[in-house]
């Protein structure tokens, strides 16, 4: 009971810290993203790759409408621009927004402090972990969640989302999930945790570009960078650089305010770690 | 990525026994024990192979089927299972990506409702007895093949079957096709499928040609977009009746009344003379074409306003070079091509095409016309038998076809076929067809590729059901029954394809057949083709019916033509533009709905000359207020556990209306009629709003602004 209380309480303290202090340093990585909305075609590759990489259950017709569904990766579309003005009255002449939404792994999650049981947790890689064997299912942190970006299982799916032989293809490195448990994006911690072996066995640090999380791998477009933050050499960390985007803060002070790094939600001082770069029309 | 040097059959064999190891490793334990250093040893692994170990995932190379688009692809390997597809980075078509038909195969392979056994009129029966009745019922006379789109050594099998059964035709099936864009290329510029330079281009105009969701290579295209939305950034415009996924991502998008894309294009055209001072040298028939069509009756005609159509054509001007493509009709795509002339973007973003030397390998690209004559031959009682394979004539065909009767007037039909459908229910005979995941086969995609490089396809499973045969496997046997000389050399397809493959590459080393499978690919001669001096063809706006409300029918990465609607990751993944999952809808304009009195999730019932649907409405600014939209892929009624939903446009197409010189059948020209059906029920979305209701999700800015930052490169 004292280790849970324990966690209960790091977590606490390394929320404030996170607050405090602008993230959380002491990390070993950061594992972050950056999507560049103006690449995203919206085609939802991203988020099938995600269902098979991740053993996310198909729930059907009746439980999507229900907003149950298990699409950790979902490609949200918009047809209003609120940055450029109105659109024509008639026809939707600039297209379509899309946004790729998946767990943001906030520095300071509000989905970790309100776990009663500690079963979501920061990860020495700065990821917002869920300890599936831990979960009551309160769904305390979906509720908390800002994104709306995780998913609970209301039911079990194995038996008509895996009907046989289709078992087979479940990804062995990472449980199936079933009822009573919250899921969520894990970054694809099981590509992290592979490639973390590989490179111990070779007895060296894991490269830049060495993790690629599904989605990305998939991207036809390659909107999508992911990489370590604390890496001042990786493509994410320059990336965030040149779009002066800094953790910690709840609003960026760029000397060039038009470059096109946001985060979601900001204001809300959850310190996300998915950067976004602003989509772009002809006006 | 590990590629180990195996022998192939060993590794077959291997995968036969990797049953035992896969229940140890079984799916449930959880990712640290198997993945956590040295913990691996903890297995005893009842017979370890050389190569095969727990919990280590071995990549192989091979091709997606998916679409005809052949993307080269790495599937993923552990304890004898096919886990996970990606990209093959080595593959100059998809670059090491795929889109999410191609992250589905996994479930085409896996798919509970596979055929596992031969069935004669619809009873199971052994192969032996199968084949027996197909060498009686179809050896001679009139024996036909209708597939999709077939390249490689597939092809070659197939056409020498047709050439040893006797006088048989090969109908290709494809209702996503390009046809309209390879005939105009073919009459205009002398080759069919010219390369496009997306990424060199300043601005895109596309008049209807859905080249990021469906059309010809979307991979290959969504790869060289991303170069194209890089700075300096380039200018997307499409023009078509209702929003595609290349409609949503574009700058400028047009809505033009259903099939007068054509008429937009000619406009376009009479602005880059009358206004740009741009002309064409000795094409008087293309010149005149343009002159006549001034932006009024452009207005007219397509409902594009002359603001809109200055706005394309300066665009075009000032972003050199451009390019122009379409896929709307013939006349659009003809018209297309001479704007490129005119443009001078021949020869910078539009260059001529090279493709395979060996042109018995070619890709045959299906078309709705085969589909219309095979209707027309098979009613006729022209055919005597038909196999078909990789194309559900009795789903896509339009109402106006009669396929039903056209295939009852097939004295004997043969499919050959991973999963029932509405086709292989009319079938005499049904063969079980091994999944694109337990196959051999060599595909030459149509574009996108390496000139002269085929992309293999091996086996990345132990099949998983013992009585499937491969369609090379299946081509052999036909073949050796119908007398093809040389092929009885052959034990099986594996032998012929690696003799074969031998050949190409100039070497029977054991070692460079194993690279060949590491690759996925191999490279043979390549066959560059020039273009003509532009041809100075009849250009027109075919006078089609374009008042009054008309019925389109688009399709979808996604579901497709419908092949994919067995795919419950595929049903479940919303719709791009309407979020919707599981179910149909058609897409309204606000001013037709309210003309209507309809609200969201109202039911309405399309009308057309050949028959009626009744589906829910969805109503937003992306189509034109003349268009109903409604996607294909769903409506199957024999397509297995997960395809039993909405409804098929294609059955209400009129199929009588063909395009201007040319016998497709296009899928804007049905004239409906809406009619509230009385009932409301939600329509299940990703999302209910399409409003970010201030909030900052996605940004926009415009585009002088990301040209200030280069948009922070």
């Amino acid at each position: 009971m004292s280790s849970l209380l324990g966690n209960i309480f790091k977590g606490w303290s390394d929320y404030t810290k996170g607050n405090e202090e602008g993230g959380h340093h002491d990390y070993e990585h950061m594992y972050a993203m950056v999507i560049d909305l103006d690449m995203c075609t919206g085609c939802n590759a991203c988020s099938t790759a995600c269902y098979a990489e991740n053993n996310l259950a198909t729930v059907g017709e009746e439980y999507f409408g229900a907003r149950q569904a298990m699409h950790w990766m979902r490609i949200e579309r918009y047809f209003d621009e609120p940055n450029v003005g109105e659109a024509e009255a008639d026809t939707q002449s600039r297209g379509a927004s899309f946004l790729p939404m998946m767990c943001q792994h906030c520095n300071a999650a509000p989905c970790e402090p309100v776990c009663p049981v500690a079963a979501t947790y920061h990860t020495p890689d700065g990821l917002n972990a869920q300890i599936y064997n831990r979960c009551i299912g309160s769904r305390y942190c979906a509720n908390n969640c800002p994104f709306r970006v995780r998913y609970f299982n209301f039911y079990d799916h194995q038996e008509t989302a895996w009907p046989a032989p289709m078992e087979q293809q479940l990804n062995p490195d990472i449980s199936v999930r079933s009822k009573g448990v919250m899921e969520k994006c894990t970054f694809c911690i099981q590509r992290t945790r592979a490639a973390r072996n590989t490179a111990k066995n070779e007895g060296r640090a894991i490269r830049d570009g060495e993790i690629q999380t599904a989605c990305q791998q998939t991207c036809p477009t390659s909107a999508i960078l992911f990489g370590d933050l604390l890496d001042e050499t990786s493509a994410v960390h320059q990336a965030w650089k040149r779009h002066q985007v800094q953790l910690g803060k709840y609003a960026q002070n760029k000397t060039n305010p038009e470059l096109r790094g946001y985060r979601i939600f900001e204001e809300l001082n959850v310190d996300t770690k998915v950067l976004y770069l602003e989509r772009v029309r002809e006006v | 990525m590990s590629k180990t040097k195996i022998n192939r059959r060993n590794f077959l064999k291997v995968l036969g026994l990797g049953g035992a190891g896969a229940a140890l490793a079984g799916c449930d334990m959880p990712s640290t024990v198997t993945l956590e250093e040295g913990e691996e040893k903890i297995y005893s692994y009842l017979a370890p192979e050389e190569y095969v170990i727990p919990g280590v995932g071995v990549w192989y190379a091979s091709t997606c089927l998916q679409c005809p688009a052949a993307c080269g692809t790495h599937g993923r390997v552990r304890e004898g299972r096919v886990l996970k597809l990606e990209g093959n980075p080595d593959s100059a078509v998809n670059a090491g990506k795929l889109c999410q038909m191609g992250q589905a195969a996994l479930q085409a392979h896996f798919n509970p409702d596979r055929i596992t056994a031969p069935l004669i009129n619809g009873q199971p029966a052994s192969w032996d007895d199968a084949l027996a009745l197909i060498n009686e019922k179809a050896s001679g006379g009139n024996v036909a093949w209708m597939t999709g789109t077939v390249s490689g050594h597939q092809r070659v099998l197939l056409d020498a079957h047709l050439a040893a059964t006797g006088k048989g035709h090969h109908y290709a099936v494809e209702t996503v096709n390009a046809r309209a864009w390879t005939d105009a290329g073919k009459t205009v510029l002398g080759d069919a499928m010219p390369t496009l330079h997306l990424d060199k281009a300043k601005a895109v105009l596309s008049l209807g040609a859905d080249l990021l969701g469906t059309w010809i290579s979307p991979v290959t295209f969504m790869g060289q977009y991303g170069k194209f939305r890089a700075a300096p950034r380039g200018v997307l415009i499409m023009v078509e009746p209702a929003m595609s996924l290349t409609g949503a991502n574009a700058d400028q998008w047009v809505a033009a009344k259903p099939g007068t894309e054509a008429a937009v294009a000619l406009g376009v055209g009479h602005l880059l003379m009358t206004k740009h001072g741009l002309s064409l040298n000795g094409m008087p028939n293309a010149t005149s074409a343009f002159q006549s069509m001034t932006p009024a009756q452009v207005h007219e005609i397509a409902g594009v306003s002359e603001a809109a159509l200055n706005k394309i054509a300066d665009t075009l001007v000032s972003h050199s070079p451009s390019l122009v493509i379409a896929n709307a009709s013939h006349a659009a795509a003809r018209i297309a091509m001479v704007l490129n002339i005119m443009l001078g973007n021949v020869g910078k973003t539009l260059t001529p095409g090279a493709s395979i030397a060996a042109d018995p390998l070619a890709p045959m690209m299906g078309s709705s016309k085969d589909l219309a004559e095979f209707a027309q031959n098979a009613a006729a009682g022209k055919i005597d038998a038909v196999f078909i394979s990789g194309a559900n004539p009795a789903f896509v065909a339009p109402q106006g076809l009669d396929m039903a009767a056209a295939l009852k007037a097939v004295g004997f039909k043969v499919a050959i076929a991973t999963c029932h459908d509405e086709t292989t229910k009319a079938c005499d005979v049904v063969l079980p067809l091994s999944s694109a995941l337990e196959d051999w086969g060599t595909h030459v995609p149509a574009y996108g590729g390496k000139p002269g490089v085929v992309h293999l396809q091996q086996p990345l499973m132990e099949p998983l059901h013992a009585d499937t045969r491969g369609l090379g496997d299946i081509l052999l046997t036909l073949g050796k029954s119908a007398g093809v000389d040389g092929l009885d050399a052959f034990e099986d397809y594996y032998g012929y394809l690696r003799t074969a493959v031998s050949a190409m590459i100039g070497s029977e080393l054991e070692g460079d057949w194993h690279r060949v499978l590491q690759a996925g690919q191999f490279e043979t001669r390549a066959a560059s083709r020039a273009f003509s001096a532009g041809h100075d063809v009849a250009l027109g706006f075919s006078e089609t019916a374009v008042s009054g409300l008309h019925l389109v029918t688009v399709a979808r990465q996604g579901l497709y033509d419908g092949r994919h609607a067995n795919s419950s990751w595929l049903q479940e993944a919303p719709d791009q533009i309407s979020k919707a999952v599981w179910d149909s809808w058609a897409e309204i304009h606000p001013k037709t709905a309210a003309s209507l009195n309809l609200k969201d999730g109202d039911y309405v019932r399309l009308t057309t000359a050949s028959g009626a649907i009744t589906t829910r409405v969805f109503i937003y600014k992306g189509v034109h207020p003349n268009a109903v939209c409604v996607p294909m892929g769903r409506g199957h009624t024999d397509y297995g556990r997960w395809a039993n939903n909405g409804v098929n446009p294609l059955t209400i197409v009129d199929a009588h209306l063909g395009d201007w010189q040319s016998s497709e059948i296009i899928a804007t020209a049905s004239l409906v009629k809406i009619d509230a059906a009385g009932e409301n029920r939600h329509l299940v979305r990703l999302m209910d709003t399409d409003q970010q209701y201030g909030r900052k999700l996605v940004a926009t800015i415009p585009a002088q602004q990301f040209g200030r930052t280069q948009g922070g490169a």
